[in-house]
């Protein structure tokens, strides 16, 4: 009974973090473990343990692909701090013109699929690209280097640490940073040592979303990478699933090996927040007012439009190009231009409707299963007590280090055993699951970040006026994150839309989803088709969340907070 | 609050309503690429047969990823695969039913046997862009030309089959020679088939050192600048087969699909797509084995030797 005061109530909520989460995650993970072990576990044998360790830590290329792998992870975190955190810090504190296009515009690099995106690097950049055919200048040398695709990856993912950051500075407000310059701080010192600071639980998390995003992707890696022999995990890990032979066991260990590098950048996370305090919202009524740039709006604005041009409008248009190009050799003469992919996509040509409708639906259902799923794992890890916090706390962030062809693997494993009564297996819900394993660390991390920052106070208070926890969660504390959760409940819409490997590998037999439709066309030589379907998709998975969301603050008023 | 149960019972309601097993009577096919074959042939063949066909489609490696993992409680009744190997392979465990379709009468001897019998076969060739300012390319050999210089790319071994074999018959052949002059030319390896030709479509590149042949020359069709030459000093074919598996629930449907596409009308569909048709008497718009030299490839011996093979080739190609 005393326990069970102390917890407050947090103990239901995470007791239904807890099993959802060894459902989704646990299960499958654990089938990888075995499988690692067991290289006949497929046939539901636990023949030969271990046999394939050896061979596969033997492997004299595995520390290179593992030096590789850091390589790359630590220089996409590097360039997102680079370009994400000057962005963030200007939207947050000041007022930057055409701010709310900025955002919108920022929030596309996470709709484009990251192979699509490199691929239409690569058209516009190669020689006789779009690039050199329009101004004759040739950025090839460049695309193809170590530096080259590291900056494609940040400027893919820096989204993740400018809308992380942008928020949580607002949370804090500037109310902090006058209270220093009250006491004599000039403005960059209060920013550094009283805002900065009080941001890191939001910096922090993103970066290492960053960190596990970029170890883990496999997209750009194989399309760019392989050009001039940059290999790393995931690559090593597709390559012993992607022709015959296949070497599930040896995909499985190197999958562990990945697992391993995001844990142990999860726990230095840990580690840099443990022991602060970072309540900055209290219940006291906050001013948001921002400050005029200034001189500085030109110079600001310039960078804000450069960025957004180089993430979002010149991938987009190097996509639309291809998909108005009759044929790619072509090139871009307005006699081989023309809307011959758009019909045939509109034609459903190749189940292409299907696709879509079938992917937007998932997109959906995913978005809020993993989103609310997140918001109640974060809460029971940030505000709950007892030792089961680091475990869901770890468990949430596993499958972001776990490549999408090997949680495929590991859902087959677990939920086609033949013992089982009923399983998602070979039904749509497979596929659910799948998404939702894949992409609830998202929702759990923008979430846990907000919820650091309330105050405990605020939910003392609500429990002395007679609330039940639950009743808490709900009236006090959902709100408060909301604006986060919505914005990384849009985040997981668009990537489910078109996640790629999981689909190809779990997808029920005779369901078509976007991304199959586009790999089957790239497959096939019909690059363009394929970048047809790609711009309709990106179009939708933006379109439908901005409308969803003024719709919300139409009904909500001023209530709703998200993506302000 | 109402609004988050309301979030959550609408996710939970979508997810339901996306459960639907397939019926019991249906069959199910795993099949490589091309989608649009697979398609084609299974509304044909429901349209003969009444038996519906559910299709999943993947590259060759996903699709036996998904029959291993799936193997305590497999589901798939034909596999159309993009690999010879993969049916020598599951013949030896035993997986398959023996069957001799009546329709694969006029399928060569070397394209079937118990087990397993040929869908379709593409060979590989060089794929070369004609609007990319180089010489016509003849031989395997010219491409390590300086004409070429930089301008080559070849689909991963490791990733593709029938690369894999047209570096082992090589190699075979000549030794490494032309391959090391190859990468001394500035030749690089691409990732798979597609991501080697996208490059010579828009003309980064000049020509594919082994594209497979039906992608290259279906883009031909629909307009773009691409030639498929086959050398005369030989390359390697990649059969498709088609197979039975012993835990099929429906071998009469299965051997009826078997039959359907080894018909006139399903080898019509095989040979739409650029692939050459199994049986030798049905007609097609591009050359056909009897018109290519192929290499013998020993497949018991390059593949037993496959590991130290791609490890040679990926040191030569800098990988």
């Amino acid at each position: 009974m005393r326990r069970d005061m102390k917890t407050g109530g947090h103990g239901l909520l995470g007791w239904v973090a807890g099993i959802s989460l060894s459902v989704i995650v646990l299960v499958p993970f654990v089938f990888i473990v075995l499988q690692a072990i067991f290289p006949d576990l497929g046939r539901g044998s636990f023949a030969a343990p271990l046999v394939h360790l050896g061979r596969t830590v033997a492997d004299p290329r595995l520390l290179h692909l593992t030096g590789n792998t850091l390589t790359l992870g630590l220089g996409v975190m590097l360039g997102c701090v680079a370009i994400g955190v000057p962005l963030a810090v200007a939207r947050a504190l000041f007022r930057v013109p055409f701010a709310l296009v900025w955002d919108v515009l920022f929030l596309v690099p996470f709709m484009i699929p990251p192979y699509i995106a490199t691929l239409g690097w690569i058209l516009s950049m190669q020689p006789r690209g779009y690039l050199q055919q329009l101004t004759g200048i040739n950025l090839g040398p460049l695309l193809f280097s170590v530096p080259g695709m590291v900056l494609i990856m940040s400027l893919n993912l820096f989204p993740v640490v400018y809308f992380a950051l942008s928020r949580t500075i607002e949370a804090v407000g500037t109310r902090y940073g006058d209270v220093g310059r009250v006491f004599g701080a000039r403005p960059v010192r209060a920013f550094f040592r009283v805002t900065l600071p009080l941001a890191m639980p939001g910096l922090a998390a993103s970066l290492l979303l960053v960190f596990a995003l970029a170890i883990e992707e496999y997209g750009t890696p194989a399309a760019l990478g392989s050009r001039f022999g940059f290999q790393v995990l995931v690559t090593g890990i597709e390559n012993r699933i992607s022709d015959w032979p296949i070497d599930l066991p040896g995909a499985a260990i190197l999958s562990l090996l990945l697992v391993g590098l995001s844990l142990v950048a999860f726990l230095i996370q840990r580690r840099i927040l443990a022991g602060r305090n970072y309540d900055t919202v209290s219940g006291k009524p906050q001013a948001r007012e921002k400050r005029a740039l200034g001189a500085l709006a030109l110079p600001v604005t310039a960078a804000f439009a450069l960025v957004a041009f180089l993430a979002t409008g010149l991938p987009i248009l190097a996509i639309l190009a291809t998909a108005l190009s009759k044929t790619i050799s072509g090139g871009l003469k307005p006699s081989n231009l023309g809307l011959q992919n758009f019909v045939e996509v509109f034609a459903n040509t190749g189940g292409a409707l299907q696709a879509l409708v079938n992917s937007l639906s998932l997109g959906i259902a995913t978005a809020l299963l993993a989103g609310g799923l997140g918001a109640i794992t974060a809460y029971a890890v940030v505000k709950g007590h007892g030792r089961g916090r680091l475990a869901l706390d770890m468990l949430a962030m596993l499958p972001s280090a776990l490549p999408g062809v090997v949680v495929a693997v590991g859902m087959i494993l677990a939920w086609n055993q033949p013992w089982l009564p009923v399983t998602p297996y070979n039904t749509p819900l497979i596929l659910l699951i799948a998404y939702c394993c894949i992409l609830l660390p998202q929702p759990v991390r923008y979430a846990s970040a907000a919820f650091q920052q309330i105050g405990d106070n605020l939910e003392a208070a609500a429990r002395v006026a007679g609330a039940r926890p639950f009743t808490v969660f709900r009236r006090i504390m959902l709100p408060l994150v909301l604006p986060s959760l919505i914005t990384s409940m849009l985040l997981v819409f668009a990537v489910a839309s078109r996640e790629l490997v999981a689909s190809l590998l779990v997808a029920p037999v005779g369901m078509m989803t976007i991304a199959g439709f586009i790999w089957r066309q790239f497959e096939q030589g019909s690059v363009g088709l394929g970048m047809t379907m790609s711009f309709i998709a990106i179009v939708l998975t933006t379109l439908i969340p901005m409308l969803l969301i003024a719709a919300l603050r139409r009904i909500a008023g001023g209530r709703f907070t998200g993506l302000h | 609050m109402r609004a988050f149960t309301a979030a959550m019972g609408l996710a939970l309601a979508l997810g339901a309503s996306l459960m639907a097993s397939p019926a019991m009577a249906d069959i199910t096919v795993y099949s490589a690429g091309p989608g649009g074959l697979i398609d084609k042939l299974a509304k044909g063949y429901t349209e003969k047969t009444g038996v519906k066909v559910n299709v999943f489609q993947a590259t060759t490696g996903k699709i036996m990823a998904r029959i291993e993992s799936e193997a305590a409680n497999p589901v798939v009744d034909v596999l159309i695969s993009a690999s010879w190997d993969t049916a020598s392979d599951f013949a030896k465990r035993g997986w398959l039913v023996a069957y001799a379709s009546p329709n694969a009468a006029m399928v060569p001897d070397f394209l079937k046997n118990d087990t397993a019998v040929a869908q379709g076969i593409s060979a590989l060739g060089i794929a070369w862009n004609p609007a990319s300012g180089t010489p016509r390319p003849t031989e395997w050999a010219d491409l390590a030309k300086p004409a070429y210089k930089d301008l080559v790319t070849l689909p991963d071994p490791a990733q593709s089959g029938a690369s894999f074999e047209l570096v082992a018959a090589l190699q075979a052949k000549n030794g490494w020679g032309l391959f090391k002059d190859l990468a001394a030319n500035g030749a690089i390896v691409a990732g798979a088939n597609a991501e080697a030709l996208n490059p010579v479509m828009q003309g980064a590149k000049a020509a594919v050192f082994g594209a497979v042949d039906y992608i290259s020359l279906a883009a031909k069709a629909k307009g773009e600048s691409i030639d498929v030459i086959f050398p005369a000093s030989g390359t390697v074919i990649a059969p498709r087969p088609m197979m039975i598996l012993k835990w099929s629930k429906q071998p009469d449907a299965s051997k009826a699909f078997i039959d359907y596409v080894l018909s006139d009308e399903g080898q019509k569909a095989v040979a739409a797509t650029y692939l050459m048709p199994a049986r030798s008497d049905v007609k097609a718009n591009r050359p056909l084995i009897s018109d290519l030299k192929i290499l013998p490839v020993d497949a018991a011996a390059v593949y037993g030797t496959r590991d130290t093979t791609l490890a040679e080739f990926a040191k030569l190609l800098a990988k």
